[in-house]
């Protein structure tokens, strides 16, 4: 019996509307992401690379065409709905790290649980998430301005982490971080990966593409190879 | 453990600590405003209702013509209210006191010091009625009369004192001397305003200014003043039968009458000081506007990790609240202190400001300026969650 995929993307279109005219960010893409993938999405600048992770962690929805993530179409949810998915589904590590800045790593990690029970977290999960990417109680206490990059993108992929999302969406991962730090990021979403994880990466680095089991290549709106 | 949205807005709030000071003084100087003149209205309204309400079982009947004031000599020439009309008032007004009343203004000197007041002539046994001597006795007749507090202090009078009665450029004046002081009546109800009066027995006043058995005011003292409509109502059918000879009036209907006045004076100056709280709740708008573009990204990032909307409004909401606390706090304590000045220096007496209508003032304008803190985030917050994620993402 064939399973249901993850993420299935069948004639996907994003069409802008801009003063000087339509533009297509995505056209007609169709593919498919199973559980346990590690995906890389690579194409040059311009090609959808984004509006393609936008909407794989619906922050937006397809002009035309149908997106299923874990089996429910995004159009069919209301903006709560993809709300909670974001919070419950999906893990996101970005590029710029993008953690709160008025809150410490601690409090970066536990705000997702904070998000999803409504109450602050007394499980440990969060010390017990940063202390799995290297930090210890002195460190969780400092502000994102008083970390280095690569620590930053570790409270990230602890942050991504912590509410056990099915997706990790990482979008440049490495993109802010030096050669070692880039790949012990790596070393780490390659583990995650390992335990059953799916992990969909974009990146414009082949180096950092070949950790992936599966490229996805975009050019002009338009997948050119799967 | 406290909700990480509240953390969040006290640590955006210390983050901006000057600006969030400044907004916050413009809430305590509305909130100052707003509570301490209401509480100066309502002080001196209370104040009025107090002295008014010493005289509320006294009836006053005056004349429907307006009489105008004689100098010392020359008879009056309006119809006032005359021996029948008295006759009638006393028929309608039962077992009640009935106290007729002479009044004009006149010029007087005292020494060589110029003065203007009001004259009484009253029935000397009429004065113990409603009037306290606090000094000397009623005089029973002749030339001797009583003086108001207010004129007794005022020109250094004794017992014994002389009065010239009439303006200085008048030769033969009438001479008066003062036999009694009375005790100072303030504003009172009843018409009869002796503060800054001399009350002369009424056969000198006839006798100086004519006007026998003709009288510019009545007074019906009630034994119970449950019957006080019941005998307006008698003295109206016996007076006013045919045409309209006297206007009846009495001290609670000029009570509620005050009262609407100062109430609506109360009103207009909270309405002045409310102006204050406006232009408050436009730097908290500012302020509030500031923070959410300020936090553009931050809130891309809350709703890009599943943030609900309402819980990005709720840490906006939290930030106004927190400056409406601060200056609402600040403000309440602060309008104790200075409302306590300004009822002072308006009214000479801090005697009802601590009474419950005056003290309210103090949290309904905490509460008020809560209110309008909260209801000037209220558009900041919307705005900050109904970003668009990708767009609020972007911003740098």
């Amino acid at each position: 019996m064939a399973t249901t995929p993850l993420i299935r993307l069948s004639g996907v279109t994003k069409t802008y509307h801009l003063e000087s005219g339509d533009f297509t960010a995505l056209d007609n893409v169709s593919l498919e992401i199973n559980e346990g993938d590690f995906v890389a999405i690579m194409g040059p600048s311009g090609s959808g690379k984004s509006t393609m992770m936008n909407q794989l962690g619906i922050l937006d929805v397809p002009t035309s065409g149908e997106l299923r993530i874990d089996g429910r179409n995004v159009a069919d949810m209301t903006a709560l709905e993809r709300t909670h998915i974001r919070r419950d589904v999906i893990g996101y590590i970005f590029q710029k790290f993008y953690l709160i800045p008025l809150l410490s790593a601690y409090e970066n990690v536990e705000y997702p649980l904070i998000l999803k029970h409504k109450k602050r977290d007394e499980s440990g999960r969060a010390t017990a998430m940063l202390q799995a990417v290297g930090f210890d109680e002195a460190m969780s206490a400092h502000r994102p301005s008083q970390l280095s990059g690569g620590q930053q993108q570790r409270v990230a992929i602890a942050r991504a982490l912590v509410n056990d999302p099915k997706i990790l969406l990482c979008d440049e991962p490495t993109g802010n971080l030096d050669r070692k730090t880039g790949l012990a990021i790596m070393d780490i979403l390659c583990s995650l990966n390992k335990e059953g994880r799916t992990v969909i990466l974009v990146t414009h680095d082949p180096k950092i593409a070949e950790y992936a089991e599966r490229t996805i290549q975009l050019e002009d709106g338009r997948v050119i190879s799967s | 453990m406290r909700d990480i949205f509240f953390d969040l807005s006290v640590r955006s709030v210390k983050l901006n600590f000057l600006r969030s000071l400044l907004a916050s003084i413009g809430i305590v100087i509305g909130v100052v405003a707003i509570s301490a003149m209401g509480m100066l209205g309502t002080n001196m309204q209370l104040s009025v209702k107090d002295q008014l309400s010493s005289d509320v079982n006294t009836i006053m009947i005056t004349s429907d013509v307006v009489r105008t004031t004689s100098t010392a000599g020359v008879p009056v020439t309006q119809q006032g209210i005359d021996k029948s009309t008295l006759n009638d008032i006393r028929n309608g007004a039962g077992q009640n006191d009935v106290i007729p009343i002479h009044r004009t203004s006149t010029q007087f000197t005292i020494g060589s010091t110029d003065g203007r007041g009001s004259i009484y002539g009253l029935d000397p046994n009429d004065v113990p009625k409603f009037l306290t001597v606090q000094d000397g006795t009623i005089p029973k007749g002749g030339s001797d009369v009583l003086v108001g507090s207010t004129i007794a202090s005022n020109f250094n009078m004794n017992i014994g004192s002389r009065i010239k009665i009439g303006p200085s450029t008048q030769t033969d004046r009438p001479t008066v001397r003062v036999a009694g002081i009375l005790a100072a009546r303030g504003m009172a109800s009843d018409g009869v305003n002796t503060d800054n009066a001399i009350i002369a027995p009424d056969t000198w006043y006839t006798d100086t200014y004519g006007d026998k058995d003709v009288y510019d005011q009545v007074n019906v003292i009630m034994g119970d003043i449950t019957k006080i409509n019941d005998t307006e109502a008698s003295i109206d059918d016996k007076v006013n039968r045919r045409t309209e000879v006297v206007r009846i009036t009495d001290a609670s209907s000029r009570l509620a009458s005050i009262s609407s006045t100062l109430g609506t004076i109360t009103t207009f100056i909270l309405a002045i000081g409310s102006i204050s709280l406006v232009v408050a709740a436009v730097s908290i708008f500012n302020v509030m506007m500031m923070s959410v573009n300020e936090r553009i990204q931050e809130i891309g990032i809350l709703l890009s990790i599943g943030t609900e909307k309402g819980e990005v409004r709720k840490m906006f909401l939290y930030e106004a609240a927190i400056l409406g606390a601060i200056g609402a706090a600040v403000g309440g304590v602060m309008t104790l202190v200075i409302g306590y000045s300004v009822v002072n220096a308006m009214i000479g007496s801090t005697a009802y400001f601590f009474r419950p209508e005056s003290i309210i003032f103090v949290p309904e304008g905490m509460v008020i300026g809560m209110v309008v803190c909260i209801a000037s985030g209220l558009y900041p917050a919307w705005r900050a969650s109904n970003m668009d994620p990708i767009d609020a993402l972007r911003s740098d």
